[in-house]
């Protein structure tokens, strides 16, 4: 089957979708084969990529792991938890 | 809680060894406890991370944490086999604080998540033209992305808490968040456009931004 052909447009709009992992494979695959020839896309595709990186990468750990752990398994036991 | 005689036996002592041993400890002979244990219990972690993000105050987020596990052990014999623990403690979490905290759950306007995609295109052609491209691989840029988050109106930072720090699908972020799928998408494209807007923002003021061709010709002259 061939790949669809997609213009800057529609890879522009849905560029997030595809960093996502939200799309179908074939719009994914259609996508993918744009990005690999379009000057104008490419860069924008990274510079998501990034964005989308660095924000994973931001996220906050609990400051106090085991003392929340302690709390949360005192109250389960309270309650009869039994494992 | 939750035992069954016929359970209970089973997981007596050296008869549970000998059962374990003889077919190879499937999941059904675990006690509901032990099912607890090891489906909820290990996202304890994710859930502190979701209930400060709704709170943004730690000692506020343990007592949310807290009373979710509890709540969720609660009704532990109605969460669904197989289906995703994570999402569904995250529900729990939600309901939980906002039943507790007495606050409104905000409407949000039609957004048009496409707009805001193409939004964000925009936003990168100008970060190219300060020169600011690689603006997010910089490690300066993490506490500004951390305040800038937080910054974000509920709904969006909602969005961009579960899918984007979370990693939850489209599909399990409308669940826990009870609105449509469409709604997540558009609000997740406006939450991360503002961010982008703030970060870059943020590195023009921190002086990250390289002279454009027009101030180097100006000082030039």
């Amino acid at each position: 089957m061939m790949t669809e052909m997609l213009d800057c447009d529609s890879v522009m709009r849905q560029l997030w979708d595809f960093l996502d992992g939200e799309l179908t494979p074939d719009r994914e695959k259609a996508i993918r084969a744009h990005l690999a020839v379009c000057n104008r896309c490419h860069p924008q595709h990274d510079f998501e990529q990034s964005f989308l990186r660095a924000l994973s990468a931001s996220r906050r750990e609990p400051l106090r792991p085991d003392a929340i752990k302690a709390r949360v398994l005192a109250v389960l036991r309270a309650e009869g938890f039994a494992a | 809680m939750y035992s069954q005689p016929w359970c209970d036996a089973l997981n007596q002592g050296p008869l549970k060894r000998l059962i374990r041993k003889v077919i190879g400890a499937p999941s059904d002979l675990r006690t509901p406890d032990e099912r607890f244990r090891d489906e909820a219990l290990p996202h304890l972690p994710a859930v502190t991370r979701f209930a400060f993000s709704l709170t943004r105050d730690e000692s506020d987020a343990e007592d949310l944490v807290q009373e979710t596990y509890l709540r969720a052990f609660r009704a532990w014999d109605q969460f669904v086999q197989g289906s995703e623990c994570r999402a569904w403690l995250f529900t729990i979490c939600r309901h939980t604080y906002f039943r507790t905290s007495h606050r409104e759950q905000r409407v949000v306007a039609y957004e048009d998540a496409e707009l805001e995609a193409l939004g964000a295109a925009a936003l990168h052609t100008a970060a190219q033209a300060d020169g600011l491209d690689d603006v997010f691989s910089r490690t300066e840029v993490m506490e500004a992305i951390r305040a800038a988050v937080d910054a974000l109106p509920d709904p969006f930072r909602e969005v961009v808490v579960l899918v984007d720090l979370e990693e939850q699908s489209y599909e399990d972020a409308a669940r826990v968040l009870e609105i449509p799928k469409g709604t997540v998408r558009s609000r997740l494209f406006r939450g991360r456009r503002l961010l982008q807007e703030r970060l870059i923002e943020h590195a023009r003021d921190a002086g990250f931004a390289r002279a454009t061709q027009a101030d180097v010709t100006e000082e030039e002259t």
